[in-house]
C-alpha cells in the first residue's frame, strides 16, 4: 500500500465531533446503494450519495445493439416495471421510423402501462413499510401484488421482465378472457389496498414518525427538477399522462392525486392514491378498447431511420417522467441513446432534505424520495 | 405518440456526420414550403431576436425545440431561458460525441413546471466542446461552463457527463465522479474510441 | 456406507482402544473421585428414614419401586430441582420457546404467510430445534480491535441477569426459587443491570453500529425504569409488602387490575419497552444501523443474546401476572386425588400395587400452575401482537413518552392507590 491516491479519491480532514457512517451497499437500511452520511450526534450533518453499485453502461451497450436487440436489454433498469421504461424508448423509435401505431394496440400498452405502475408501487411501498420497521406491510403489498404479476404473465408470458412493447405496437394480443378476469382480479386488489389505511396511513406511529420530516417546498421541488410523486406530494400538479397524452390517454378520464404539504407522509401517500386512480384507468380501457384489430405493424428486419434525427421523448412511469434522448444516424443501431431516469432526478433532493434531520428520519426521507437504486445507475 | 401529421416534418438540417463544417444552417428556410408550429416558432423567434446570430435553431417540432450556441455565450442564453421565456428545471443533460467533428455536443432538455403554456414543450440547448485525442478529464482543453447557477438541477447530471465523456465544467461545485468506481482510469466510456471488449 | 475410515489398521484401532481406556480411568482417578468426595461433604444431603441419601444410597434405592416416589419427591424440595426445572430454568426455557414458536406462527397469520411449515411433521414445530443446532454450528468472529474479556462475557452475564430475574418470581403457592423478602426491590435491582450489560457489549465491540444501537438501548432501557418503578408502587401501597409470594396470595378474592387499571397499562408499555420488542425495537432497528448491539454478536452468542432476551420476555410477563392479575389464584379446576389410591393401592386384576409418596404434586400446586400459565400465556400473547401491527418509534419520540406522558399517568396510578387506601375500601380496613 503506497501513499498515493488512486485516480478519483481524496483525502479529507475529519472532524473530531462528527462521526462518518457509511449506510453502505452492505445494510439493510439503503437498498443498492451507499449514503456517506456524517452525523453529529443525532443530527446529520452532511449526506454524500454514492450511486453507481449496478452501473452497467446500459446507454453504451445500446449503441451495439440495433433497435429490436435494443429492447429486451432496456427493460432491465427496473425490471418489474419494465414496460413503463421500455414506453418512451418505443415512442421515440416510431417517430424515427415514422410510424403508426393501431388503436387497438395503444390500449393494450395502457393496460400493461397501468399494471406495471401499480406493481412497481406496491413493491416500493412494501419496502417503505420494512424501513420503518414494520413487517406487516412488508408481507401485505408483497402479497397483494402477486395477484396483477398473475395478470402480466398471462398477458405477456413472463413475471418480471415482460419485453412486451415493440415499435410498432405490442408482441402479442392479449389472451382470450383477459378482460373478465383482469375486471376480477383489479377490482379485489382495489379492495384490498383500501385496507392499507387502517393499518399503515392512520396508524398514529407512522404519523409521528413522517409528518413534517424531509420537508420539501413547492419553490424547492421545481427548483430541483424532482419528477413524480415527489414533485405532487409539494403541490405541482404535473402528471404527463394530462399534461402531453401519448397513446390513447387523452381520450381516457384521468384525475391528479396532488397533496400540498411536502413531507414525507405525503410522499408516501401519493403513491398509494395513484395505484387506486390507475385501477379506474383500467376499468376505462377495458371498457373503451376496440374490441379486435391487428396490435402490431409488421417491421422489415434491421429497421432503420431516414436521415440524421435526434427525438426526445417521455412518459409517466411509476416513479416519474422517464425520458429517452435517441440520436440516429441512418444506421440500424442507435448513435447515441440516453436515458433520463426520474430516480436520478430526484437523487439530488437527497443530500437537500438531509442536511439538519435527525438520523432516524433517514430511511424514510430516502426512500419516500421514490427511489430506485438500480434505475438510477442504469 | 408521435403520429407522423402533415404539417410537423423534422427540419433536416445537414448534420449528416460524414460531411461537415461546423456550421448549422439558419431554421428560417426561404425555400422550404413546410409550414413550422406556430407556438413553438414563437419561442425559437423570442431568442433569435434576442441573441441574433449567437445561436442557431437546429430545428423546430412539435414540442421541442432545438438551439445551438457556442460555449462563450450559453450562460447567458440560459439566463434568458430562465428569466424570460419561464422555464425552470433541466431534465436531462445528455452527451454526444461527434469524432469526426472532433466535438462533443453536451445537450440541455429544458422544460417547464409553472408555466401552463409551456408544460408540454422541451427546449434542448447544446453546446460543443472540443474534443482531443488523449484526454485527461479535468485538465485538458475540454471545459465547457456550468449551468448549475442557472438551474440547480443539472448538478448531478454535469458529474455524469464529466466521467463518462471527460467535459469539465467550470464554475461546477463538486465535479467528482459519481457512477464509475473511484479507480476508473481508463478513457471516458461513452466516448466513441473506448470500445466494450470484445465488440 | 461401507467404510468406516479408509485405511484401516486393525493394529491401530486396537491401539486407540488401550488408549481410550488408558485416558478414561486416570480422569476418573484423578478427577471423579476427589468430585466425588466433595460432593458428598458439600453439599446437603437429605435424610430419609434415617440414613443420609448419599448418591449410592440413591441409586440402590431407584432399583426398588417402593422407593421411588419418596425420593422424587425429596429431590423436588433441593433448591437445585427448583433452580433447574421447576419453576427456574427449565420451565421458563419451554415456555421461552413455545413464546418464540407461536410468535413465529402468529405473526405469519396476521400477515397472510405461513411460518414455520417444513421443520417438524406438524407445521413446523422443530423449527426452534433447527435454529438453534444451526446458531451452534456457526463460526464465532470476534472484531480485531474489540475488547475480548468483555466481548465474551456481556451475553453470559445477560442470561445470568434473565436468569436471576426468572428466579424471583413465584408460580404456584410455595414453589419460587428465591423466597427474598423484598422480591420486588430485588426484581427492581436485576432489571438495572440490563442496560449496563447492554452499552458494555455495545462499547467492547468497537464498531460504530453497535456503538449508536447501545446509546439508544441506554437511553430507552434508563428512561422507562421510572415509570416502571412508579407503576408498581401502586401495588404495593395496597397490598403493604415487598414479597411477591405475599403479593400473589393478597390476590385470592379479585385481582389488582380491577382497581389499578391505569397502572397496569403503564407498566404493559414500559414492559415493550424494556424488552426492547416492537414498537420500542430502537436498539435493534434494522433500516438504520443494521442490528444495533447486536451487530457483531455471532453464532451462539447471538444464541445466548436471544435466549436471555425471551427469559426476559417470560419473566416479565410473569411479573405483570403476579402483581395485577392474581398470580395462581383462580378456581379449582383440578379435580382431587382419590383418596383410596393412596389407603388401598391400585387394583389391576388380581395384582394390587402399593405406591408410597404418592400424590407427588398437590391439587393446590396443580391448580395454582395452570392458571398461572394460562395467564401468562395469555400476557405473552398480548406482547406479541404489537408487533404485526406497528411500526418502529423515533428515539426523540420514545423519550418523550417515557419521561413525561408516562411518568404522569404513574402518578395518577399512585393518587389513585391512595386514595383507595385512604378512604377505606382497601387495605386492613376495608375489603379483603
Amino acid at each position: 500500500m503506497t501513499n498515493e491516491l488512486l485516480p478519483g479519491l481524496a483525502l479529507q480532514k475529519v472532524d473530531e465531533r462528527i462521526m462518518t457512517l457509511n449506510v453502505g451497499p452492505q445494510h439493510p437500511g439503503s437498498g443498492h446503494m451507499r449514503i456517506i452520511v456524517q452525523i453529529d450526534g443525532d443530527y446529520i450533518v452532511a449526506c454524500d450519495p454514492d450511486p453507481g453499485y449496478v452501473h452497467r453502461g446500459e446507454e453504451k451497450m445500446a449503441e451495439y445493439r440495433n433497435y429490436i436487440l435494443n429492447i429486451p436489454h432496456l427493460e432491465r433498469p427496473v425490471i418489474h416495471d419494465s414496460c413503463n421504461v421500455l414506453y418512451p424508448y418505443v415512442l421515440g423509435v416510431e417517430e424515427i421510423l415514422g410510424i403508426e401505431v393501431p388503436e387497438r394496440a395503444k390500449y393494450v400498452r395502457i393496460i400493461a402501462s397501468e399494471l406495471n405502475r401499480c406493481i412497481y408501487i406496491m413493491y416500493w411501498l412494501a419496502i417503505y413499510g420494512i424501513f420503518l420497521g414494520h413487517s406487516t406491510m412488508f408481507m401485505w403489498p408483497a402479497g397483494d401484488r402477486e395477484l396483477l404479476i398473475d395478470l402480466m404473465e398471462k398477458m405477456t408470458g413472463a413475471r418480471v421482465t415482460h419485453a412486451h412493447f415493440v415499435p410498432g405496437g405490442v408482441r402479442n394480443d392479449l389472451p382470450p378472457n383477459f378482460e373478465d378476469v383482469c375486471l376480477r382480479q383489479v377490482n379485489y386488489f382495489e379492495k384490498r389496498i383500501k385496507e392499507y389505511a387502517a393499518v399503515f396511513y392512520d396508524n398514529p406511529i407512522l404519523i409521528s414518525r413522517t409528518q413534517d420530516t424531509g420537508v420539501l417546498s413547492r419553490q424547492d421541488a421545481i427548483k430541483l427538477g424532482t419528477t413524480g410523486s415527489v414533485l405532487r406530494a409539494s403541490g405541482v400538479d404535473y402528471d404527463l399522462r394530462i399534461k402531453e397524452p401519448y397513446d390513447a390517454y387523452d381520450e381516457l378520464d384521468i384525475h391528479t392525486n396532488v397533496m400540498t404539504e411536502g413531507d414525507s407522509y405525503a410522499r408516501s401517500k401519493i403513491p398509494w392514491l395513484d395505484m387506486i386512480e390507475s385501477c379506474n384507468i383500467i376499468r376505462q380501457a377495458l371498457k373503451k378498447m376496440p374490441k379486435s384489430g391487428s396490435v402490431r405493424v409488421k417491421l422489415k428486419p434491421n429497421p432503420k431511420g431516414k436521415g440524421f434525427e435526434s427525438v426526445y421523448k417521455r412518459v409517466e412511469s411509476g416513479r416519474g417522467s422517464l425520458g429517452y434522448h435517441i440520436v440516429s444516424d441512418a444506421k440500424p443501431e442507435p448513435y447515441r441513446l440516453k436515458i433520463s431516469v426520474p430516480s436520478f432526478r430526484n437523487l439530488i433532493a437527497l443530500p437537500y432534505l438531509l442536511k439538519g434531520e435527525k438520523l432516524g428520519n433517514m430511511p424514510s426521507v430516502y426512500w419516500s424520495l421514490n427511489y430506485w437504486p438500480v434505475e438510477a445507475d442504469r | 405518440m408521435m403520429s407522423s401529421d402533415s404539417e410537423t416534418s423534422v427540419l433536416n438540417t445537414t448534420e449528416k456526420p460524414t460531411e461537415k463544417p461546423t456550421e448549422k444552417p439558419v431554421a428560417k428556410p426561404a425555400a422550404e414550403s413546410v409550414q413550422l408550429p406556430a407556438f413553438e416558432k414563437s419561442i425559437s423567434e423570442k431568442i433569435v431576436e434576442k441573441f441574433n446570430d449567437k445561436v442557431k435553431i437546429a430545428f423546430v417540432k412539435k414540442d421541442r425545440i432545438k438551439i445551438d450556441v457556442d460555449k462563450e455565450n450559453v450562460h447567458d442564453v440560459a439566463e434568458f431561458i430562465r428569466d424570460g421565456l419561464n422555464y425552470d428545471h433541466v431534465e436531462s443533460v445528455s452527451g454526444v460525441d461527434y469524432p469526426q467533428d472532433k466535438e462533443i455536443e453536451v445537450v440541455y432538455h429544458i422544460g417547464s413546471y409553472t408555466d401552463p403554456s409551456l408544460s408540454r414543450q422541451i427546449l434542448a440547448l447544446s453546446t460543443r466542446a472540443q474534443r482531443e485525442e488523449n484526454p485527461i478529464p479535468g485538465n485538458d482543453a475540454t471545459k465547457l461552463p456550468t449551468l448549475r447557477d442557472v438551474f440547480y438541477s443539472v448538478e448531478f447530471h454535469e458529474r455524469e457527463v464529466f466521467e463518462m465523456f471527460g467535459v469539465f465544467f467550470d464554475g461546477h461545485p463538486d465535479n467528482r465522479r459519481l457512477l464509475l468506481p473511484e479507480d476508473w482510469a481508463d478513457l471516458p466510456p461513452l466516448r466513441k474510441d473506448f470500445a466494450i471488449k470484445g465488440r | 456406507m461401507s467404510v468406516i475410515a479408509p485405511k484401516f489398521k486393525l493394529s491401530e484401532f486396537i491401539k486407540s482402544l488401550f488408549d481410550n481406556a488408558f485416558w478414561a480411568l486416570m480422569l476418573m482417578v484423578l478427577v471423579g473421585i476427589p468430585a466425588v468426595m466433595m460432593i458428598l461433604f458439600v453439599i446437603e444431603m437429605p435424610v430419609i428414614n434415617g440414613e443420609l441419601l448419599t448418591p449410592f444410597l440413591a441409586f440402590t434405592w431407584l432399583a426398588d419401586p417402593s422407593r421411588t416416589l419418596p425420593i422424587i419427591q425429596a429431590f423436588m424440595t433441593t433448591d437445585m430441582f427448583k433452580v433447574m426445572a421447576f419453576p427456574g430454568f427449565g420451565f421458563a426455557a419451554l415456555l421461552a420457546a413455545g413464546t418464540i414458536f407461536v410468535e413465529r406462527k402468529l405473526l405469519a397469520k396476521l400477515q397472510l404467510r405461513v411460518g414455520p411449515f417444513y421443520c417438524g411433521k406438524l407445521e413446523g414445530i422443530l423449527q426452534l430445534a433447527g435454529d438453534g443446532l444451526k446458531l451452534i454450528s456457526k463460526e464465532i468472529i470476534i472484531p480485531a480491535k474489540a475488547d475480548k474479556p468483555l466481548f465474551w462475557a456481556a451475553p453470559v452475564m445477560f442470561v445470568a441477569a434473565a436468569a436471576a430475574f426468572v428466579a424471583l418470581i413465584p408460580v404456584a403457592p410455595g414453589w419460587v426459587v428465591a423466597d427474598v423478602d423484598m422480591g420486588l426491590l430485588g426484581v427492581f435491582a436485576v432489571i438495572g443491570f440490563f442496560p449496563i450489560i447492554t452499552i458494555l457489549s455495545a462499547w467492547s465491540a468497537n464498531s460504530k453500529f453497535p456503538f449508536i444501537g447501545g446509546i439508544r438501548a441506554l437511553f430507552q432501557m434508563v428512561s422507562f425504569e421510572i415509570p416502571l418503578i412508579l407503576s408498581l408502587l401502586g401495588v404495593v401501597m395496597i397490598t403493604g409488602t415487598l414479597n411477591l409470594s405475599e403479593i400473589a396470595a393478597s390476590q385470592s378474592s379479585f385481582p389488582w387490575i380491577v382497581f389499578l387499571p391505569i397502572g397496569a397499562i403503564v407498566f404493559f408499555i414500559t414492559m415493550l419497552a424494556e424488552l426492547e420488542r416492537i414498537p420500542f425495537d430502537l436498539p435493534e432497528a434494522e433500516s438504520e444501523i443494521v442490528a444495533g448491539w447486536l451487530t457483531e454478536l455471532s453464532g451462539m452468542m447471538y444464541g445466548l443474546v436471544q435466549l436471555g432476551t425471551y427469559l426476559k420476555l417470560y419473566a416479565f410477563a410473569a411479573l405483570f401476572v403476579v402483581l395485577f392479575l392474581g398470580g395462581w389464584n383462580g378456581p379449582m379446576i383440578i379435580p382431587p386425588f382419590p383418596a383410596e389410591i393412596i389407603t388401598d393401592g391400585i387394583t389391576m386384576g388380581p395384582i394390587t400395587l402399593k405406591v408410597p409418596g404418592l400424590p407427588i404434586f398437590t391439587q393446590e400446586m396443580l391448580n395454582g400452575t395452570l392458571w398461572f400459565v394460562l395467564k401468562t400465556v395469555g400476557v405473552i400473547f398480548f406482547i406479541i401482537l404489537p408487533r404485526g401491527v406497528f411500526p418502529r418509534v423515533r428515539v426523540d419520540i420514545l423519550l418523550n413518552l417515557g419521561w413525561t406522558k408516562l411518568i404522569g399517568l404513574a402518578f395518577v396510578n399512585i393518587f389513585i392507590a391512595l386514595g383507595l387506601l385512604y378512604a377505606g375500601v382497601l387495605g386492613p380496613g376495608g375489603l379483603q
